[in-house]
C-alpha cells in the first residue's frame, strides 16, 4: 500500500488531464472494498488516507476521503460463499471504482481547492473526466493483475 | 444487552465509518490549528526526498540534452563575460587617464588604441580619434606614465601615432636631476628600452635617473616623462645609455593626445640656413 501511495503521489498525479490525475489509491481501495469487505475497506481507506496525507500534507482530509471511498465501495462486495462469476466480480469492481472515485473526487473537490476554480469547472472535472481517466487504469489493472486475484 | 452486541457486530462496518471520520475530521482540525505541524513537516521532508532520489534518477535519462544545453549557455556566459570583462578594463582605462589629469591637462583628448602593429622592427599606432576631435598631425601621444609617440597621419576619425618603440622616432629629451640634454630613440629589440644618444661624456649622468622630453622637441609638449636611466656606459666621446621606457607598450588600451601643436615659426627657422648668404 505504501509502495502504491509513493507512485501515486510521485507518478501517477503528474499525468493531469485538465487539473485531474488517475487515482491508482482508490482502485486500490475498491479492489479491497470488493473483495475482503466494508469494515476493511473503510480500514484500508483510512490508512491509505493517512499514507496519502503524510506525503501530501493535508492528513485529515485524505484519511476522510480514503475513509468515505473504502466505505462506499465495500457496498459492491462480493462474499466468497456467493460463488459469483468472474463477470459479475469484474461488474462490481468496476462499480465499486466508479462509486469510490466519483466520492473521493467530488469530496477533494469540495473540501480542497488549491487552484480557486469555480465549482461549475471542479466538479465535472472531479465526477467525469477523473473517474474516466483513473477507469481505463481500473480496467488495465484488472485485465492483467486483479482478474487472477479475484478468481483465488 | 445480547441484541444490542448482535447489533453492533452487524453493523460494525458503520461503527469503523464513523470512528474513522472523527479521527480525520479531528485530524482536519487539528491541523488547521497547527498542531501536526511536526507531522506535516516530516511529511514535507520525506517527501522532498523521495522526490529529489526520483529526479535524480530521471536526470540520468536527459543527461544528453542537459549536457547540450549547458554547452550553449555555458558558450553564451562566456561571450557575455568576455565582453563585459572588456567593458570594465576599457572603463578602468579611462578612469585612470582621467584621475591623472591634472590642471594643465584638461584639454587632452582621450583615445583608445584600435590597432596596433607591432614587430621586431616597425612599430605603429591606430588611435579612434581624428580630424572630428581635433587632432591633428604632430600632436604629442601619451598616458599617465608618460610619452607614447606622436601623431604622423590623421583621417576623419582615426589618427596613426608613431611610437617611441619605432626606428624613426627621436625626441629631445632632458634628465631630471642633472638637467643633462640628449636625443632619444629607439633600435630594434626589446620594446622596454631605448636609448640616449648624443650625450658628451663631459656631462653627468646617474643611473635611477628620470628623463623627460624638453623644450628643443619640435613636437612634444615640455616635460612629459619617458623614462628611467637603466644602464650607463661611456664610449670615446658620448656615452651609450639605456633608457627604461615608461609606458608599457604591450598593455597599452588607451591614450591621451596632446593638443598643442608644434610652432611652426621655431620649425621654419631651424629649418633655414645656419650660413647667410654673402652679398655680393
Amino acid at each position: 500500500m505504501f509502495v502504491l501511495a509513493l507512485m501515486q503521489h510521485f507518478v501517477i498525479s503528474r499525468l493531469l488531464v485538465l487539473h485531474t490525475a488517475p487515482d491508482l489509491m482508490a482502485l486500490f481501495i475498491a479492489f479491497i472494498s470488493v473483495s475482503v469487505g466494508q469494515r476493511t475497506g473503510t480500514s484500508y481507506g483510512f490508512a491509505a488516507g493517512l499514507i496519502g496525507g503524510f506525503l501530501s500534507g493535508n492528513l485529515g482530509l485524505e484519511a476522510l476521503i480514503g475513509t468515505c471511498e473504502g466505505f462506499v465501495a465495500g457496498y459492491f462486495h462480493v462474499p466468497e460463499e456467493s460463488h459469483a462469476t468472474s463477470t459479475r466480480k469484474k461488474r462490481m469492481f468496476y462499480s465499486a471504482s466508479v462509486a469510490a472515485l466519483i466520492t473521493g473526487n467530488a469530496l477533494r473537490s469540495l473540501l480542497h481547492d488549491p487552484l480557486s476554480l469555480p465549482l461549475y469547472i471542479r466538479l465535472p472535472e472531479a465526477l467525469i473526466l477523473g473517474p474516466l481517466m483513473s477507469m481505463v487504469f481500473a480496467v488495465l489493472s484488472y485485465h492483467f493483475v486483479l482478474k487472477k486475484l479475484l478468481r483465488d | 444487552m445480547t441484541s444490542f452486541f448482535r447489533f453492533i457486530a452487524r453493523h460494525t462496518a458503520y461503527f469503523y465509518f464513523l470512528l474513522y471520520c472523527s479521527i480525520s475530521i479531528m485530524l482536519m482540525q487539528l491541523q488547521r490549528k497547527e498542531t501536526l505541524d511536526a507531522i506535516r513537516e516530516r511529511g514535507l521532508a520525506a517527501n522532498a526526498a523521495i522526490a529529489e532520489q526520483l529526479s535524480g534518477f530521471r536526470s540520468i535519462f536527459s543527461l544528453k540534452q542537459d549536457n547540450e544545453r549547458l554547452f550553449l549557455q555555458n558558450a553564451r556566459l562566456v561571450s557575455k563575460l568576455r565582453h563585459q570583462e572588456l567593458a570594465m578594463r576599457d572603463a578602468s582605462a579611462i578612469r585612470s587617464l582621467i584621475d591623472h589629469r591634472t590642471d594643465g591637462m584638461n584639454r587632452f583628448t582621450i583615445a583608445r588604441v584600435v590597432d596596433r602593429r607591432f614587430s621586431a622592427t616597425d612599430n605603429m599606432l591606430i588611435i579612434d580619434a581624428g580630424r572630428n576631435r581635433g587632432i591633428a598631425k604632430n600632436m604629442t601621444v601619451l598616458t599617465p606614465d608618460g610619452l607614447v609617440g606622436r601623431v604622423i597621419e590623421v583621417s576623419r576619425n582615426y589618427a596613426k601615432v608613431l611610437p617611441v618603440i619605432n626606428r624613426n622616432f627621436m625626441v629631445s629629451v632632458l634628465t631630471d636631476s642633472t638637467r643633462t640634454n640628449g636625443l632619444l630613440s629607439w633600435r630594434n629589440g626589446n620594446e622596454g628600452i631605448a636609448q640616449l644618444e648624443h650625450v658628451p661624456v663631459s656631462s653627468t649622468l646617474l643611473v635611477g635617473e628620470g628623463v623627460s622630453t624638453s623644450d628643443f622637441s619640435t613636437f612634444a609638449c615640455r616635460g612629459i616623462p619617458v623614462g628611467r636611466i637603466a644602464r650607463i656606459s661611456k664610449d670615446k666621446l658620448f656615452y651609450n645609455v639605456d633608457i627604461r621606457l615608461a609606458v608599457d607598450f604591450s598593455a597599452l588600451s588607451h591614450v591621451m593626445i596632446c593638443p598643442d601643436k608644434p610652432t611652426m615659426e621655431k620649425i621654419e627657422l631651424m629649418e633655414s640656413q645656419d650660413v647667410p648668404q654673402k652679398e655680393p
